[in-house]
């Protein structure tokens, strides 16, 4: 809400200085966006044409004697074409600054010009917002007087930022209020008595069918004798500063009444409202409405209108019709300062996508007793503009009145930790308006006062006692913490895995968990079909936002092609499916990396193992535990270069080359390497057991061996060590070649075999017989042939 | 002369020799073994000892002893010669010790992991347990069991993305708080850090994705005196010593007092009339914190009257922003590999 300081001082008195304001408003809970400090204008007074003349020398020119209350009239030449004799006008005299210039004598053409009359945008006021031209003023105001004065502009704005429990300090006098009671000085409140008086004609007395609950307070006060035009510049000049754009007297007196008082109203043209009969009732469904902004709305019943005997004529809280508008060929008018339940406006705000002013203060729920306060102020200023105001009739109830709260007084130091004598609570209270008695000793009946309905508990209550007394003035204490059984366990594994991976060379990088349908959509290109089992999101704010990740391979690949370089990350996040209507959550792990292709044959990929190391690295570190690898199948991973990794028997996750296709797909240039775990199957951490090295030294051996292409590593290393038993302390497979030395459907594989015995040094002849008999179990199993 | 002198002194000649033609150290050695070794030359000579007269063999015995004595100096100052050589070739390499360093395996963790980290580790040394929830949530959870029912208008500050008429992504980590208090009694202690979504327009200010850290004290006697103490000791944990801590009245339905948390800006220390990160004010948002509304401990079956507590939460990329000096959030999110190594 922009609030212009001069409209706060109407109603106390406060600091000179603009930011020690928005600093006290701050600290009152109110945060101060902005304060914008109008220019400093100097020099400009208020004078009255008295005399216009055509320029002798120049068609398009005129020359003005402006009366400023000096010894003379001011010679002042204009090119503005909307001057007359007897208008009041703010003319810049001689060694003014403007904004944007400073007045100097000069001649034009051959006349000396004394001055410069002004327009709004000379006053740095939305030149659109005002008349073209000069600037009119009030003729009401005196000859001579510092028009910035007059006008209110020598003033700083406050974007004031207000929580939507305190629609109360939606106004003027709202805020005010409450920078009384904190500086501790008085809130001078204007007249709230109405000044409408009398009989309306025959048949024009309004009346009003309240048929919802949902309106608690209706007044209606006719209007005669009105003529719409421009509201006084003083008005207008307010709610400019305000960002209220003018529009005439009548929407002016509505806005200027709403930002002033907090209560939203409503003008009606009399002669169009049937009966004088308002009648607040449920929309019928299909109901139409044109409302202001010339929308054309279908209701249903959840809207709440108000009616004549005919038809709806405006949204509850919201917005009025066409129908009833007022216009220039109004004459009388009836004016609605009403109040309803907050949380209907805001269901029919939000299903019709229409808010407004009044509906973000109706839809918090206003006092009902502002209603006849909003009306004697409108009632007020329209009388002073000339319209004839009858009797104010308030209709429904007033509601319920706040309710008294218990305040035990020891709350206020258990919740705050500050020990605040009585008597200074009950000063703060009442500084807010609170009236307070003692109920017993050490406790207090406290009743809020009408405006402040979110004053419920004591608690509420503690909390305008600290903003009184200031939430600097809370002594910090750091407290000691004392035993509880909530564990930490889930964070520290993530923690864990982070470091480890950081350890081995990943960065940790976060992706967007709402994604568009892209990886579908790629996915198709390359071929693949995958299982659509994602989660949706009802309102996606844009179609990248649709569904939620169901792995984190995507984001991997999608971060790696757009760097485009040699690069290793890792992302630990949540993973979301859906099948038969359950929404699984899964914490996931993926990491993995891009790299330049290397030169090797197509049965050898050096990345592939880089990546398993990393992996066996990893899991090594996370879980204490070795884990194995079998060939495997996974979509979006190569056919080829694809492992399933498992812990003690438990399938974990994937390890392996992304599907070239899906790369491609990706616009990944350099091949991709992943791995992907579940988190939630990693096993739990197994401490190590310390077995102290062998007394008797070991040997090895190195075989060379002939075996089929399909023979595994895994395989002659797991027959070894089953066929040697706990001699073989290890064996290895440590290198593979394939050519034509050994034939196109063989292959070569070269494995160390690590010997030792517990009891023994093992000997030359121990360790060749257990070589043999090796060399015979592999020769059984798989046909091989040892290499000479 | 004997013959046995000769024959040491053509050894001791050749000996000599040889040492001065020893290129290096293991040369000298083979030199030493040759001629001093257990099967070297001296052993030779000295088992003819054994074939002289037995009134010779005493004086025999000596002049062999002399001459190991000889050689043994001899072979001690060619040794350090040698040494010395070899020392002084590897010291007289020299490198540019200015050049480019070979990459150590350049593994880091995420600037919003290390944030979330350096406060958990705050809290856990003052006996705080760290909880992680589910990102989707229910709507109880979320807004229900904190005090704001379907109608409150607090709701709309929640900008949620829904996945059934129930179920949403969590816009706040509050829940976390509902969850752990269901399920235990007091004393709580906890921080939880998590993954939030909230339907917000994306800016250099905003993400629709963000992490916040939440935390809550419930037990007998905890006061807004000790909220204030421990965020301000945080914020120093984070930001360093000079950190002061704002608190400004604020409104939030599950709290009540509440407030809004403000710390110095570290970029301008509060100073800067045209900071870019804190907009000139001097202060930076970390986000809401206040006592826990009495409706929100007495849904978890918790008695206001006897138990009190504090609870805050924190938006983690802000933190972040300003502790790192990040120009534009939207870079937490697919850090690219330059910003994650500056910030490493
Ligand atoms: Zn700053």
């Amino acid at each position: 809400m922009r609030v212009p300081v001069s409209w706060l001082r109407e109603f106390v008195d406060l600091p000179n200085d603009a930011a020690a304001i928005a600093d006290r408003l701050a600290m009152l809970g109110f945060p101060v966006a902005s304060i914008e400090n109008r220019p400093s204008i100097t020099g400009v007074v208020v004078g009255r044409i008295v005399e216009l003349e055509k320029h002798p020398n120049a068609d398009r020119l005129l020359v003005a004697r402006v009366d400023v209350a000096g010894e003379r009239p001011l010679t002042v030449a204009t090119a503005a074409t909307n001057v007359a004799t007897g208008q009041t006008i703010a003319l810049a005299t001689i060694g003014a600054r403007l904004p944007a210039l400073t007045i100097e004598p000069r001649k034009m053409r051959g006349v000396a010009s004394e001055g410069m009359m002004i327009s709004a945008e000379e006053l740095a006021l939305p030149a659109e917002w005002f008349e073209d031209g000069i600037m009119q003023l009030d003729s009401t105001v005196e000859l001579g007087e510092n028009a910035i004065d007059v006008l209110g502009l020598e003033t700083a704005v406050l974007d004031v930022e207000i929580t939507s429990n305190r629609v109360d300090a939606m106004s003027v006098i709202g805020l005010a209020r409450e920078l009384a009671a904190s500086y501790g000085v008085p809130l001078r409140l204007p007249s709230f008595s109405n000044p409408g008086t009398g009989a309306e004609p025959p048949g024009a007395r309004p009346r009003v069918s309240i048929e919802s609950a949902d309106c608690v307070r209706f007044v209606a006060q006719r209007f005669g004798g009105i003529r719409v035009g421009a509201a006084p510049t003083w008005m207008r000049v307010r709610l400019a500063l305000a960002g209220q754009r003018p529009i005439n007297d009548i929407v002016d007196v509505s806005n200027y009444v709403m930002l002033e008082t907090g209560q939203p109203l409503h003008f009606y043209d009399a002669d169009r409202v049937s009966g004088a009969h308002f009648i607040v009732r449920d929309a019928r469904n299909g109901e139409k409405i044109v409302t202001l902004d010339g929308v054309e709305r279908i209701l249903s019943e959840q809207a709440l209108v108000i009616a004549d005997e005919e038809h709806a004529l405006g949204l509850a809280g919201l917005m009025g019709g066409m129908s009833s508008e007022v216009t220039d060929a109004t004459t009388a008018m009836i004016l609605e300062a009403a109040n309803f339940n907050g949380a209907r406006v805001r269901r029919m705000s939000s299903q019709l996508g229409l808010r407004t002013e009044a509906s973000a203060r109706h839809e918090k729920t206003l006092a009902p007793a502002l209603a006849e306060i909003g009306a004697a102020r409108a009632a007020q200023l329209l009388v002073a503009f000339g319209a004839t105001a009858y009797e104010a009739r308030a209709f429904g109830t007033q509601g319920a009145p706040p309710a008294p709260i218990t305040l035990p007084v020891r709350e206020v130091e258990r919740l705050l930790g500050l020990d605040i004598p009585q008597a200074r609570i009950i000063e703060h209270l009442e500084a807010l308006g609170c009236s307070v008695l003692p109920e017993k000793a050490d406790r207090l009946l406290v009743t809020p006062p009408l405006w402040r309905r979110d004053l419920l508990i004591a608690a509420d209550l503690v909390e305008e006692i600290a903003r009184m007394e200031g939430y600097d003035k809370i002594v910090p204490v750091v407290p000691s913490v004392a035993a509880h059984d909530v564990s930490s366990a889930q964070y520290d594994l993530e923690g864990r895995i982070a470091r480890a991976l950081a350890a081995l060379g990943y960065r940790e990088i976060i992706t967007h968990s709402l994604r568009g349908a892209q990886p579908f959509e790629r996915a198709a290109r390359a071929g693949l079909a995958p299982d659509r089992d994602e989660v949706e999101v009802l309102n996606p704010l844009s179609e990248e936002q649709r569904f939620l990740r169901d792995s984190l391979v995507p984001g991997l690949i999608e971060y790696m092609a757009t760097v485009n370089a040699p690069v290793r990350v890792f992302e630990i996040g949540h993973v979301f499916a859906q099948r038969d209507g359950r929404i699984t959550e899964r914490p996931a792990l993926a990491f993995g990396f891009a790299a330049e292709r290397l030169d090797e044959p197509a049965w050898r990929d050096a990345h592939f193992l880089e990546l398993k190391g990393d992996c066996e690295a990893f899991l090594r570190d996370v879980t204490g535990r070795r884990d194995a690898v079998s060939a495997g199948a996974r979509a979006s991973f190569h056919p080829g270069k694809t492992a399933l990794v498992s812990i003690d028997g438990r399938e974990i996750g994937v390890i392996g080359r992304i599907d070239p296709r899906l790369e491609r797909a990706y616009d990944a240039k350099l091949p991709v390497y992943v791995c992907s775990l579940d988190l939630e199957a990693l096993p739990a951490y197994r401490l190590p057991h310390y077995r102290p090295p062998a007394k008797f030294p070991s040997t090895y051996r190195d075989l060379a061996l002939i075996v089929d292409l399909d023979v595994t590593a895994q395989q002659i290393e797991g027959t070894i060590a089953g066929a040697l038993g706990p001699i073989c302390t290890g064996a290895r497979v440590f290198d593979e070649y394939r050519g034509r030395q050994v034939g196109a459907d063989r292959k070569s594989l070269a494995v160390r075999i690590t010997l030792q015995r517990t009891d023994t040094t093992i000997t030359d002849d121990d360790a060749d017989a257990a070589i043999d008999r090796a060399i015979e179990v592999l020769r059984e199993a798989f046909g091989a042939e040892i290499r000479a | 002369m004997s013959e046995l002198a000769t024959q040491l002194e053509e050894l001791r000649r050749r000996f000599g020799n040889a040492v001065a033609g020893a290129p290096d150290e293991a040369g000298l050695e083979q030199v030493r073994i040759a001629y001093l070794g257990r099967n070297g030359e001296v052993t030779q000579v000295r088992r003819t000892i054994g074939r002289l007269p037995a009134h010779e063999r005493p004086a025999a015995g000596k002049s062999i002893n002399d001459a190991v004595g000889a050689m043994e100096a001899e072979l001690q100052t060619a040794q350090a010669r040698l040494e010395s050589l070899t020392f002084q070739s590897e010291l007289a390499e020299s490198i540019d010790v200015t050049f480019p360093a070979i990459p150590a395996g350049a593994g880091s963790l995420n600037p919003v992991r290390r944030v979330i980290d350096d406060a958990c580790t705050y809290f856990r040394r003052h006996g705080f347990a760290v909880v992680v929830g589910d990102e989707i949530e229910s709507d109880y959870n979320n807004f229900d069991a904190l005090n704001i029912p379907s109608d409150h208008p607090a709701r709309e500050g929640f900008d949620s993305f829904w996945i059934t008429a129930t179920l949403l992504l969590r816009p706040h980590t509050s829940p976390v708080q509902i969850r752990t208090m269901q399920q235990h009694r007091p004393p709580i202690a906890i921080v939880a850090p998590g993954k939030c979504f909230r339907r917000d327009a994306v800016d250099a200010r905003h993400l629709f994705q963000f992490h916040q850290i939440e935390g809550l004290l419930v037990a007998q006697g905890i006061h807004f005196g000790h909220l204030k103490g421990m965020l301000a000791e945080m914020c120093r944990e984070l930001f360093g010593a000079q950190q002061s801590v704002r608190f400004r009245p604020s409104y939030f339905p599950f709290t009540e007092p509440s407030a809004e948390v403000d710390t110095t800006c570290p970029k301008c220390g509060g100073e800067g009339a045209s900071c870019s990160m804190c907009g000139g004010s001097g202060w930076i948002e970390l986000g809401g914190a206040g006592m826990v509304h009495p409706s929100v401990l007495r849904e978890v079956g918790y008695d206001p009257d006897i138990y009190s507590g504090w609870a805050f939460g924190f938006g983690v990329e802000r933190l972040a922003l300003a502790r790192y000096e990040v120009d534009d959030i939207r870079r937490f999110i697919n850090g690219d590999p330059n910003f994650l190594e500056q910030l490493a």
